[in-house]
């Protein structure tokens, strides 16, 4: 199902914007005068995957076409940091001699490493380049920009040729 | 992370390492410098050659050159210094990495490409110019892009006279004019043409050298898992997620580096100089995987010398920042430890050019354009601002005591606060205005320098953790949206019809 790009736009826009309230709330808690409460952080674990989703959908989603098939590598994305992030918060802080590890890591920081830092960089770059001709630009869409280009730079040179006697000349 | 790697060389000294393998390795690496710096100076010839490579920089060559400059050399001395000091929380610095560069490319790299296709823009304030058709958001851009420059480059030409010194003993002010006195030579013959495949170089010095220490770690740790038991036998919070800093702190670690990416223009302009825009389709994955195997060594280097000190392999540290230093001189072969120190060089000299020749644009392009003027000759001229800009610099950082240390603080928040919004939301948002853009650059640099600037003379200081830099993008994002949905009547007016063409494609 195609989402029309404008209602993707505006959704994104709105997570955006909602994203970083929650942010702006998580930091002013840490002012509070007893101490950063504990719902302070969950503001940031769901506020920056929020973000960072909205952007990247702002910045895929193209007129009338919406994001199209990426909407699954962003939504997974989104929810694998989100999940990270909350897993990070909400496990229990039991790291010692006997931890169980996970290729080489306590539970906790397996998480943040292998799931943060390593799942989106084997989903995200292959869905760009596998969606790049239809979701991102085609050749059509390059020699559209250089059409338009060719007119641009007739303009710029009429006003180059325009005389000046100064080191500098006006735009 | 160009401040970040400051701190790393600024607040140590590095141990004196010149042994004739060093120094052999040292001349090697400056030797190939020169050589790239001739070919690349007979190559350029025109403004757009100096300042974006004539737009014909091939995928391979801009991806590891783009990496190299990404990174710097924090990745082998601030970082593991960080790691080793409060554990795995220093690791979310790096953990954007995951996400930045296929964000970058959705949000920027088409849209700059094709504006500079349309257009032959040159510069990010360019690009912000021709958005909102506004002289004063190019100009405006601009000077936020050359204060966070100054911070930069002065810090950056003090860590290179630190590595210098460490390598050829040459002392502290020699080494600051002779990294200087190399990297502006290439800078000025060659422009970005030379700098470009300087950083090819060094980039695959520093991927080399990454992977070879990730390797060697591993190997003389007994595997990971056990490096990481030697750990929790004594320092378990060291492994936890957060490591000693609070998830506040380190959540905001993630944020400033993850949307902030967005703003760095050394990273963010070289979108311009792809040959062809099509082969922007591979350049997200190889740029990622290039990250992820330089940055191997910051965390096999911070995780693994906190093992070696706790089962006595190694001597205990006298700075975090020896971290790096004294892996290499006390556990790995001497070449090895040779090549990295080449590698930390190449790493601030590939900083330094990059910031030389987009603080040259600025100055040589973006604010005559701001005052409705254009410089006729702007290569002269750009070559010009390079000498101007490389000796100021130098000048500062022999000169400015510890005020160069604040100078270094706020580049890259900076960066972000004043650019991400008008740049990457506003390349894609028609509802975004003049009056927002203005709006959200001129926060960024107020709020930034204001609360750097408390906080550094200790007249204010953020609790768990806050960094001026995520309250300054917060806010500045948060103005854009604000002012811009104030002003939205005005949107529809700001936005040429061959910008308008591109931002919908």
């Amino acid at each position: 199902m195609t989402v029309p790009a404008n209602t993707t736009k505006r959704v994104a826009r709105l997570i955006l914007t909602l994203s970083t309230c929650a942010m702006a709330a998580g930091y002013a808690s840490a002012f509070f005068r007893g101490g950063t409460p504990s719902w302070g952080p969950w503001l940031l674990a769901f506020g920056i995957p929020g973000a960072l989703g909205g952007v990247m959908v702002l910045g895929a989603a193209r007129e009338r076409k919406g994001v199209g098939s990426l909407a699954l590598p962003f939504a997974f994305v989104i929810i694998t940091l989100t999940i990270g992030f909350c897993l990070a918060l909400g496990l229990p802080a039991n790291e010692g001699p006997g931890s169980t590890l996970w290729l080489g890591l306590p539970v906790r920081a397996a998480i943040v490493v292998y799931g943060i830092g390593l799942l989106p960089v084997v989903v995200l770059p292959v869905a760009y380049a596998l969606t790049f001709e239809t979701q991102t630009l085609s050749a059509e869409d390059v020699e559209c920009v250089r059409q338009m280009g060719k007119l641009w730079t007739a303009r710029e040179d009429a006003i180059a040729d325009a005389p000046t006697d100064h080191d500098v000349k006006p735009l | 992370m160009g401040e970040l790697l400051a701190f790393g060389l600024l607040q140590t000294a590095l141990p004196r390492i010149a042994q004739p393998e060093v120094i052999a390795v040292g001349i090697a690496y400056f030797s190939v410098i020169v050589g790239i710096s001739v070919w690349a100076s007979r190559r350029t010839k025109t403004a757009s050659d100096f300042f974006v490579a004539g737009n014909g920089i091939g995928l391979i060559a801009l991806t590891v050159a783009s990496v190299s400059t990404s990174v710097s050399g924090f990745a082998f001395i601030g970082g593991p210094g960080l790691i080793y000091a409060v554990g795995l929380g220093a690791m979310f610095i790096v953990l954007p990495a995951s996400v930045t560069n296929v964000m970058g490319a959705w949000i920027l790299a088409k849209r700059m490409r094709l504006l500079g296709e349309a257009r032959g823009l040159m510069t990010v304030p360019d690009a912000i110019g021709a958005r909102y058709r506004s002289r004063a958001a190019q100009g405006l851009s601009g000077v936020a892009i050359l204060v966070g420059i100054v911070g930069y480059m002065a810090t950056n030409a003090l860590a290179m006279g630190v590595v210098i010194n460490a390598i050829f003993g040459v002392g502290l002010g020699w080494g600051i004019w002779l990294g200087m006195g190399v990297t502006l030579a290439y800078s000025v013959a060659g422009g970005i043409l030379a700098g470009i495949y300087n950083d090819v170089f060094q980039g695959t010095l520093m991927a080399v050298a990454s992977f070879l220490v990730f390797v060697f770690i591993l190997d003389a740790g007994g595997g990971l898992g056990h490096i990481s038991r030697t750990i929790l036998m004594t320092d378990p919070k060291f492994l936890s997620p957060w490591g000693k800093l609070t998830p506040l702190a380190v959540l905001s670690f993630f944020f400033v580096f993850s949307m902030g990416s967005l703003g760095q223009p050394q990273g963010v302009h070289k979108y311009y100089m792809l040959k062809d825009p099509l082969q922007l389709k591979w350049y997200p994955l190889l740029k990622t995987l290039g990250l992820v195997l330089v940055l191997l060594l910051y965390f096999s280097v911070g995780v693994g010398v906190k093992a070696f000190i706790t089962n006595g392999r190694m001597p205990a540290l006298s700075a975090p920042d020896q971290a790096t230093p004294s892996l290499l001189l006390n556990v790995t072969p001497l070449l090895l430890a040779a090549l990295v120190f080449s590698g930390v060089a190449a790493a601030t000299m590939s900083t330094v050019n990059s910031f030389i020749n987009i603080g040259a644009a600025v100055i040589t392009h973006d604010l005559p354009v701001a005052f409705g003027r254009r410089m006729k000759n702007e290569l002269a001229w750009g070559r010009g601002a390079t000498v101007v800009i490389a000796v100021f610099a130098s000048l500062v950082a022999q000169y400015s005591g510890s005020m160069v240390a604040f100078l270094g603080i706020f580049g890259w928040g900076l960066f972000a606060s004043a650019l991400v919004p008008a740049l990457a939301v506003g390349l894609n948002w028609e509802g975004a205005t003049r009056v927002g853009a203005l709006t959200s650059i001129g926060v960024g640099l107020v709020v930034t320098l204001s609360l750097e600037t408390a906080s550094y003379f200790k007249v204010f200081t953020f609790p768990a953790g806050v960094t001026a830099s995520a309250v300054a993008l917060v806010l500045s994002l948060l103005a854009f949206f604000a002012v811009s949905w104030l002003t939205r009547r005005s949107a529809a007016a700001s936005i040429d019809p061959d910008v308008h063409m591109i931002m919908d494609m």
